[in-house]
């Protein structure tokens, strides 16, 4: 927003009340991503004001980007153009909950935190155990499509997100799904939003089915001299009749990021860890004690140890926010999320510490059993050496991914905004299908108004 | 249709996979529904390929193009309500791959659905979704219409289980979406073409999830003398969050019919009956049994039964799977529902249902998946009785518009196609429909893929123009 910057300024304050529209540069830097900072921050109270904000700024042609807690805004490539930050976190109510019919309806600002608070009160949960947990918002989790631990056993926010509400880049208030937990009633145009990071529409109301929690849960670790067997560990387990909830291998490299000096001492992080978790009735549990036990001997772990509620409670909160924690320790971290079958990821991971070793970089990998490997490349920012050989490392990285033994499917999830330009498009090489991604955008959103440029393909 | 046509399709197919002559169209104007269309010609492609050929063949003589499986679907998804060509799958029914170790298959869409499970049972493995048709559709239609089933309460419907498809455009460009990883980088397009009734794209290839067989399975059948106590034990089920695999509801008319056909077994003196199945892991399957005997008998149940063994589990599904087609021997026609309630407002439903009957004086037969709120209510009638039929319809509407007004859907599984289009507004606004027609336009934009399906017609669809067709043009003149 340039000149007009004041008459807009003004056009906002009659949507949503001057006390609701921020332009102070604390305000404004607080929603920066990949340090583009908006002109102005205004906090709409109800989908209509959503509406309001979102057909004015389709007429001026000016940029939004839907944010809540602001803790994801670094994910995609940076923002083309950025003059609205559209912060929904005002709408923080739960709409509706009929725990007898374990489903739920949620408004976008809504915190995870306390929403997992509430549903607990009714000994429920939504299998969301994401990162940036005391921040991060519905809409947020939603629209970067958050990864939990716990989709092993659970799905992704794809299996159990029932509908979504949403207004278009064209102000157009629209919904896809709905609220019962079966539904084939026209497009599913909600599961276009899962993952879409604000490039489609701006969510005002999710609706979910929730879970009940199970009676009874353990933890277990087992340690492994290498990630061959730590994999053919968890083949093991694929191939039993057990179903855990969590399943995740946790290389060297990112023990010390998961394990607490406490539990250190316990489970050795010079080892590759795989992180167990199983609930279902108390005897449901024992079994999986027994049962892992047995199978860790089998497969050689130089471990096997069920761990304490409180380092269950340590060790989960550390997986969920594993690339939080990365970041805060080593900022350049350049953070891989990575699709990849299972039988693959033997082969996908000794690639990724071979392009480790050469551009000197360190590496901590965690992996969901289920598909995906968080790859974290470790540099020293301050030196230009290290971050040319963090942006070679990432284009090596996408390369390795296209190989047919590993048939992966990278994105670049976090990476400092300066090196973003030197790797490429975050979302990886070309492909066919992003076309009809580009078909899809021109319809939620023909005006190119929210977050451009932030999605796969200059989307 | 141009004579010209049918030669360039015999030219580019070979004589035996064109059919034109008009006994064989006859064949191929009706599916599982109550809706009729004429096709003008039926092609059998065998490979992607020929399926992009015939579809830019299609483009230069601007005809109606129809994807069809095995055309047991329910609310006319495979009829060529425009004429045109029916593109007829069931050449191209080969498992191309199969990953246990990945848990996934590769198959053409004309796979049988349960042939997949058959080819994968040695490994241990299973495909989930279990529509009551599985013996013949394929999942080609199952990824059209995102079909159900009775065990989609605990393992999810045809989307969950669908990772990466094969599509042919309407353009006739041949594109890949998803893969076999569990994500792929971008929008879900996976999760828009399931479900979308071949009104985007033909879908030519489908990676799917396998899924291991569980260790143990359990099958309750509980018996009731009233129906108040039958659909107060499934919310009850449901708010002590106790999740079977399968809970499916039978009325006592239902069941006479059933027990006529199948001899599963099912008492004949009863108002209504639960077949509950729970899998997994011997100690949680023991634990939820007994939690779930316990439900039942406090509802008052008459009896609660456990199948002996696998033939006697086999029976009682027998008899579940061949519900619609027992009821079909009482009655001339049937009018199957599929509308969607929360679970907990089923008592109240059963008794609109009940209202419904006995307003429009017809008789209906309740079979319901009852644990996730999924009912099919079935009318039965006689199609050569007009009068009766404006009955069926109009109480197929009302109980409709009742699931929607209590916060349900217009369908849980059968999909919308031409037999509930018309209602789609009870439960889309007209920004709703109208977003919708443009991302159908985005993908078929001539609008010649599947036409008069899903959405209401309108002067703004695109579409050729034709007359509304409710459900009552299937009575002969």
């Amino acid at each position: 927003m340039n000149r007009p910057a004041q008459a807009s300024i003004t056009r906002l304050e009659d949507f949503v009340g001057g006390a609701y529209v921020l332009s102070d540069p604390a305000e404004l830097s607080v929603h920066q991503a990949d340090g583009k900072v908006p002109s102005v921050v205004v906090q709409p109270a109800v989908v209509a004001q959503v509406a309001e904000i979102m057909r004015f700024a389709a007429a001026e042609k000016l940029t939004v980007i839907p944010c809540g807690g602001c803790t994801k805004l670094g994910i995609g490539s940076p923002p083309a153009r950025y003059d609205i930050a559209l912060d929904l976190s005002r709408m923080n109510q739960v709409l509706a909950y009929d725990p007898r019919d374990l489903t739920l309806g949620v408004e976008p600002g809504v915190r995870i935190k306390e929403l997992l608070r509430t549903l607990a009160e009714q000994k429920q949960f939504l299998p969301l155990a994401v990162p940036f947990a005391d921040r991060a918002t519905i809409g947020g989790i939603v629209a970067a499509n958050s990864s939990s631990p716990l989709r092993h056993l659970y799905g992704g926010v794809r299996d159990f997100c029932l509908g979504i509400e949403f207004v278009t880049g064209e102000g157009v208030i629209s919904k896809g799904g709905g609220r019962v937990v079966k539904n084939v009633t026209g497009y599913d145009l909600h599961k276009l939003l899962i993952g879409s990071l604000g490039t489609l529409a701006v969510i005002t109301r999710v609706n979910f089915r929730t879970f009940p929690m199970p009676p009874a849960q353990g933890m277990f670790a087992a340690s492994f001299s290498d990630s061959e067997s730590a994999f053919r560990f968890c083949r093991a387990i694929a191939q039993s009749v057990l179903t855990p909830q969590i399943l995740e291998v946790a290389d060297p490299g990112a023990a010390h990021f998961l394990f607490s000096a406490e539990t250190a001492a316990r489970i050795s992080p010079q080892h590759w860890s795989v992180i167990i978790s199983a609930a279902g009735q108390p005897s449901v549990v024992d079994r999986y004690a027994r049962e892992l036990g047995q199978m860790t001997s089998a497969a050689n772990a130089a471990d096997f140890i069920p761990l304490s509620d409180a380092e269950h409670a340590s060790i989960l909160a550390r997986i969920c926010e594993f690339p939080r924690l990365v970041l805060e320790a080593v900022p350049s971290a350049v953070i891989f999320r990575i699709g990849v079958l299972p039988t693959a990821m033997p082969s996908l991971l000794k690639d990724l510490r071979e392009v480790a070793k050469n551009w000197r970089l360190d590496l901590a990998t965690l992996t969901r059993a289920s598909g995906i490997v968080y790859a974290a490349f470790l540099g020293e920012e301050e030196n230009e050496a290290s971050l040319a050989g963090i942006a070679s490392a990432a284009k090596e990285i996408f390369h390795i991914c296209t190989l047919p033994e590993n048939g992966a499917q990278a994105m670049l999830e976090w990476c400092p905004a300066k090196l973003k330009r030197a790797v490429g498009d975050p979302w990886g090489p070309w492909r066919r299908d992003f076309e009809l991604m580009h078909r899809v955008k021109s319809v939620f959103d023909p005006q190119h108004v929210l977050s451009p440029g932030r999605f796969a393909s200059e989307i | 249709m141009q004579q010209q046509l049918i030669r360039e399709l015999v030219a580019l197919l070979g004589p035996k996979a064109v059919l034109s002559q008009a006994e064989d169209l006859m064949l191929y104007e009706y599916d599982g529904s109550v809706e009729l269309g004429s096709p003008e010609c039926i092609v059998f492609p065998s490979c992607t390929r020929e399926v992009a050929e015939i579809v830019r063949l299609a483009n230069r003589y601007e005809t109606p193009l129809v994807g069809r499986g095995a055309g047991t679907g329910l609310s006319g998804g495979a009829i060529a309500r425009n004429g045109g060509i029916v593109i007829a799958f069931s050449r191209m029914n080969r498992i191309l791959e199969i990953d246990a170790a990945n848990l996934r298959a590769v198959v053409q869409p004309g796979v049988v659905n349960l042939d997949l499970s058959r080819a994968v049972e040695h490994l241990g493995l299973y495909y989930a979704p279990d529509p009551s048709s599985q013996r013949s559709c394929t999942i080609g239609g199952n990824v059209s219409e995102n079909s159900g089933g009775p065990h989609t309460l605990a393992y999810g419907v045809t989307s969950n289980h669908v990772t990466g498809i094969e599509l042919v455009l309407p353009e006739g460009e041949i594109v890949r979406i998803g893969g076999k990883t569990i994500e792929t980088p971008g929008y879900d397009l996976n999760g828009l073409l399931v479900g979308s009734e071949g009104t985007l794209a033909l879908v030519t290839e489908i990676t799917v999830r396998l899924t291991r067989k569980p260790e143990a399975v359990k099958t309750l059948l509980a018996v009731y003398d009233t129906l108040d106590d039958t659909t107060e034990t499934v919310v009850d089920i449901t708010v002590r969050a106790i999740t079977p695999a399968a809970c499916e509801m039978l009325d006592g008319f239902t069941l006479r019919a059933v027990e006529d056909y199948v001899h599963a077994g099912f008492p004949k003196d009863c108002a209504a009956v639960l077949l509950i199945e729970l899998e997994g892991l011997t100690e949680a399957v023991e634990a939820q049994a007994a939690a779930i005997t316990e439900v039942c008998l406090q509802h008052r149940a008459r009896e609660v039964r456990v199948a002996r063994d696998d033939r006697e589990r086999d029976l009682l599904w027998k008899g579940r799977k061949n519900a619609f087609g027992a009821l079909g021997r009482l009655s001339p026609t049937y009018y199957v529902q599929d509308g969607v309630i929360p679970r907990t407002r089923l008592p109240e439903t059963l008794r609109c249902i009940e209202e419904v009957s006995r307003k429009y004086d017809l008789r209906i037969g309740n079979i319901f998946h009852a644990g996730d709120g999924n009912l099919h209510p079935l009318i039965l009638f006689d199609e050569r009785d007009r009068e009766q039929f404006k009955r069926v319809v109009a109480a197929g509407i009302e109980i409709m518009t009742f699931c929607v007004e209590v916060g349900g859907a217009l369908t849980g599984e059968h999909g919308v196609g031409m037999e509930k289009n018309e209602l789609m507004p009870l439960m889309f606004t007209p920004e709703d429909l109208d977003l919708m027609r443009r991302v159908r336009a985005a993908f078929n934009p001539a609008g010649r893929l599947n036409p008069g399906k899903v959405l209401p017609l309108g002067k703004a669809c695109g579409e050729i123009r034709v007359q509304p067709m409710p459900v009552s043009t299937t009575i002969p003149a």
